[in-house]
């Protein structure tokens, strides 16, 4: 193998070894503090830690908040219906998770 | 460059309120929005749809559209007339960083000019902007990790302020044992910073490619497994594909068809690792020949069995 000049950048998996703080979730996608803080409110995230300053997000709620900051800009959605559309969207790809995985063609 | 008819697009009348405009856009953007949407081309007709309210939805926006007239039909070639929009002020508009990605020539060409204006107000040594980009890899990357060059597109603002998207290819390592839905995290690899603003970073989101034989639930990997009727009624130790290689697994006499058997510890790796599950099928052999007839009918004779027999206590 001649492979000196390839690099291979190594990164950190999100949900294994960082927590972001709001401010990091904040940057990572885009959103608003207060828009953000809002969702956590909601339930949409549920970040560890007492008060927005101590908030700690996984990489799940990465997930949630790009989405949730999709929906509402695009569908003008408020953060309850936020809620209620990523709870009824994650149940519809564990479904379909779980139909491909049982019902097998 | 394309004429777009945005009511059209809306599928409302030049007439339409500004309420009756919000509601078609909204109806439509469900309809439409790739995160929800099991419509065909959703995406591009996400952004069609989106570009149109984008122009429509603010009454001086709308009014310097119209003022073009109606006398171009969508698709037609298009040049704007000089001083389309003379008597408009669109500044303090921001059309360009608020996600919304890659908009038409026809848009760029009346309006994209709002959003230029803006990318001048971020201070002086800003942080660079965060990427996203969804990558592909294969299911033994994850077992194994690996080292792979992955494609991607990724939006950035060109030198005019259009919002628009490139090719980009990097080397990275896969890390052993990542699950589909999870990010890895490059630091400063995602959009440059202003002077000595820092650059921003790059979170790559997982996902595999297909795989013929494997399917993959979270941690936990399935796939079927065919069995001939003797192997399934008898027992049998077959060889059996693991994403690690074959291994022998042994299959318990009088299993039926829909079982799952499970080998511990053989999913995805990780604290805890995910299992792998053989999901047991049973497949008929064909009766073509006088001998295999020959031996359906003996079993016939010799096992009086019923498949149906459960009926009667129900029924």
């Amino acid at each position: 193998m001649s492979d000196l000049t390839a690099n291979y950048l190594s990164g950190e998996v999100v949900e294994n070894e960082i927590h972001l703080s709001l401010v990091e979730l904040c940057k990572a996608c885009s959103a608003a503090e207060d828009q953000v803080t809002a969702w956590v409110f909601e339930g949409v995230l549920e970040p560890a830690g007492n008060g927005p300053r101590d908030w700690r997000f996984t990489g799940h709620s990465l997930r949630r908040a790009r989405l949730a900051l999709r929906i509402s800009r695009d569908l003008e959605v408020n953060p309850p219906g936020v809620a209620l559309a990523l709870d009824l969207l994650e149940q519809i790809a564990m479904l379909k998770s779980r139909l491909e995985c049982l019902g097998s063609a | 460059m394309e004429y777009k008819d945005y009511y059209e697009t809306l599928g409302v009348p030049r007439t339409a309120t500004q309420e009756d405009i919000k509601r078609a856009y909204r109806k439509l953007a469900r309809k439409y929005h790739p995160d929800v949407s099991k419509e065909p081309k959703a995406e591009a007709r996400f952004k069609e749809v989106g570009e149109a309210y984008k122009v429509l939805k603010e009454t001086d926006t709308r009014a310097a559209y119209d003022q073009m007239g109606n006398k171009w039909k969508s698709g037609q070639e298009f040049q704007p007339p000089p001083d389309w929009d003379s008597g408009f002020e669109f500044s303090g508009r921001d059309f360009g960083s608020d996600g919304g990605g890659e908009f038409s020539e026809f848009f760029e060409s009346l309006f994209g000019r709002a959003g230029r204006a803006n990318t001048h107000r971020q201070s002086v040594h800003a942080q660079g902007q965060d990427h996203h980009a969804k990558v592909l890899i294969e299911l033994a990357d994850a077992y194994h990790g690996a080292q792979r060059s992955v494609s991607f597109r990724v939006p950035y603002l060109d030198k005019e302020g259009h919002a628009i998207s490139k090719d980009r290819t990097l080397n990275v390592t896969i890390p052993k044992g990542i699950r589909e839905g999870q990010h890895l995290r490059l630091s400063g690899q995602g959009g440059s910073g202003l002077r000595e603003g820092r650059p921003g970073d790059l979170y790559l989101e997982i996902a595999f490619h297909p795989h013929p034989v494997f399917r993959v639930d979270g941690r936990d990997v399935y796939f079927d497994l065919p069995l001939a009727p003797w192997e399934a009624a008898l027992g049998a130790t077959v060889s059996v594909p693991t994403p690690d290689g074959p291994v022998q697994l042994s299959i318990p006499a009088g299993s039926s068809a829909g079982r799952r058997l499970r080998l511990k510890g053989k999913g995805i790796p990780g604290s805890p690792p995910g299992d792998l599950y053989a999901v047991l099928g049973i497949a008929l052999p064909p009766a073509e020949t006088d001998a295999a007839k020959d031996a359906y009918l003996t079993m016939q004779r010799s096992l009086n069995f019923n498949p149906r027999a459960q009926w009667k206590e129900k029924l």
